[in-house]
């Protein structure tokens, strides 16, 4: 089986040049953790997801530093969180998206989700066009019903 | 990009051909264009330091200036493998919290004021950077000082830059504190007893002058930042904030580093005791105390080698160890050394001061391992020409960690804080905005340790 057989064509993204603040809301709204941000020639330039926007929002040393010492969040988080309609979707992206292709198989698409650790993958076609995107309950809906126990 | 390889080329080619006309033979030349290559290559090519690494390690093999088994005798394991011991167990020491709670200490002063602030933090800095190392050290304290000054709504900018001044001073107190201190102590046989009687007490002296150079320096931002503290009410609420309950895991961590410095400290008497040769203990603590963290967290164990430890500066420290190794097995060093002794006109006072002030001069530039590996086989060459070596190797050391304070890229300390304040404040320094205070503090304090090289009997 092809990741086109299983992949969700009508693919929701947002612009480079949305605010920060709003792709939230729509993440929250879409009930997802992440989208594909594409820009106005329907290029892939990146994926926005909610760990985009922890990451900001926490010290960049934290990870370094080992935990965190305050029983209530610093002063700094929720200043940075205040300050999200400042940002921009293309500052917080990431540019590095890992991606697949029409022709990929499902066993080599869950692979890159494995390895990758990526929750969903953009299919994008030669030009670099995004022309669908595959999330790992598509992948195992799949298999489910490859073995005729479907899920759903 | 273009014009600094052509540089690098003509400049590393160019020294290759002088030092031949002035003596050498074609191998000792090769050697030091190699390596003056690689050090070019580390100032022009930071990322890709380890890469010219290799290769210039291929070609120092291939052309039969070094053979094999010398070259891993140079690459100095020994350093790499303290490196690696002393890392997994910082590695343990972030994951159960003690970094947590040695920041909390500084929250935790009470009636705070600004040059109350600015004497804990400078002293935290530089014996947090005396007991791990300058790197682990300089991040925990930007992070503390980040929180507080947000805290107080003051730009943290002027008590980054005190962390990061002190925090180079504190690095020059022990073995512990610098790559340079362990690459010095194994190459002369100096022992950790050594460093706290000699190395820890002018440590001390440049602190304190550094201290009250700060106070004065950024009298502005304490005004400041006293201000604010009037306004808000000392650190009351921040107390309140904090939460680290002292847990058994901390307690055993703490232990577990406590004991390793402990025997550390101790390890010259019982080698002594033992019949064992310099250093072995030195070399051999880390290890042991890595090894047990390893057993007691053994599902943990992969990750403190791989997570923790810096590989990559550790491959290049070890190949670069190689390559200055290169210069002694040549005889360039033995050349060199009598080029040198030849200049100073054997006097020790003489060479001494040279050496200080060159390494000062260079590690504010350059990375201070790089420099002293450099020096390393020089000195060494300088002993069988007569001359006492020990004021040499602290010369070298002391301007090796206190030249890093001159310029924003003088030491691994300075570009670490300088990122972090840039990321999360969106504060660029540019080059003068350090380089005044950082300038005044490295000529002063390197003045300090120079007249206390000169003066005093005990270094010699």
């Amino acid at each position: 089986m092809k990741v086109k057989e299983i992949m969700v064509k009508d693919v929701a993204s947002i612009s480079p040049e949305t605010g920060a603040d709003e792709a939230l809301v729509l993440l929250e709204k879409m009930q997802i953790s992440g989208l594909p941000v594409i820009d106005e020639n329907s290029k892939l330039v990146g994926m926005f997801t909610e760990k985009d926007i922890l990451s900001y929002i926490l010290p960049s040393y934290i990870e370094k530093v080992g935990r965190f010492i305050y029983e209530e969040n610093p002063k700094s988080t929720k200043k940075k969180f205040m300050e999200l309609n400042k940002i921009k979707v293309r500052q917080l992206m990431r540019k590095d998206v890992v991606t697949t292709t029409e022709e990929t198989t499902l066993c080599e698409a869950a692979r890159i989700m494995l390895t990758q650790k990526a929750r969903r993958i953009p299919v994008i076609d030669k030009s670099g066009r995004v022309v669908g995107i595959v999330a790992r309950c598509d992948i195992l809906k799949a298999f489910a019903k490859e073995t005729g126990k479907p899920i759903s | 990009m273009l014009k600094k390889f052509i540089l690098l080329i003509f400049i590393s080619l160019g020294l290759g051909i002088f030092t031949k006309h002035i003596g050498l033979n074609s191998q000792q030349a090769l050697a030091i264009s190699i390596f003056s290559a690689s050090i070019l290559g580390t100032l022009f090519f930071w990322d890709f330091r380890v890469a010219i690494s290799f290769l210039g390690v291929a070609i120092l093999l291939v052309t039969k200036t070094i053979d094999l088994e010398n070259l891993i005798r140079f690459a100095s394991l020994e350093v790499i493998l303290f490196l690696v011991g002393m890392m997994v167990l910082v590695g343990l020491l972030r994951e159960v919290g003690l970094f947590a709670w040695l920041v909390t200490l500084i929250l935790r002063v009470r009636k705070l004021t600004a040059k109350k602030f600015i004497l804990v933090i400078s002293v935290i800095s530089a014996l947090l950077s005396c007991c791990v190392d300058e790197v682990t050290s300089i991040i925990f304290m930007v992070a503390a000082i980040l929180e507080i000054c947000d805290y107080f709504e003051v730009e943290a900018t002027p008590y980054v830059i005190i962390s990061i001044i002190m925090t180079n001073i504190g690095s020059m107190g022990t073995v512990l504190g610098n790559p340079i201190g362990i690459l010095i102590a194994t190459k002369s046989g100096l022992t950790f007893e050594d460093f706290i009687l000699k190395a820890f007490p002018i440590m001390w002296i440049c602190l304190l002058t550094a201290i009250f150079l700060v106070i004065f320096w950024y009298r502005k931002a304490i005004k400041k930042l006293d201000e604010k503290i009037r306004e808000l009410g000392a650190n009351e609420m921040l107390i309140k904030l904090i939460s680290v309950p002292p847990e058994r895991q901390l307690k055993l961590g703490l232990g577990i580093f406590g004991v390793t410095l402990f025997f550390i400290s101790l390890h010259h008497r019982l080698e002594l005791l033992w019949k064992l040769e310099t250093n072995t203990l030195l070399l051999s603590v880390p290890l042991i105390s890595s090894g047990l963290v390893m057993i007691w967290k053994w599902r943990r164990a992969r990750d403190y080698i791989v997570k923790d430890v810096d590989w990559w500066t550790l491959l290049f420290f070890l190949l670069l160890f190689a390559k200055a190794g290169t210069l002694k097995y040549t005889g360039a060093t033995d050349v060199l050394a009598q080029k040198i002794s030849f200049l100073v006109r054997g006097n020790p006072s003489i060479l001494t001061s040279v050496i200080l002030w060159i390494s000062a001069a260079g590690s504010s530039v350059l990375d201070n391992v790089v420099l002293v590996a450099a020096f390393i086989p020089i000195v060494q060459s300088l002993k069988e020409l007569g001359f006492v070596l020990q004021p040499l190797w602290w010369a070298l050391l002391f301007g090796g960690c206190l030249g890093g304070n001159v310029t924003l890229v003088g030491s691994t300390a300075n570009i670490v804080a300088l990122g972090i304040l840039e990321k999360e404040k969106n504060i660029r320094m540019t080059f003068f905005s350090w380089f005044w205070i950082g300038l005044t503090v490295g000529l002063i304090t390197t003045a300090v340790v120079w007249l206390a090289l000169l003066l005093l009997p005990f270094y010699r």
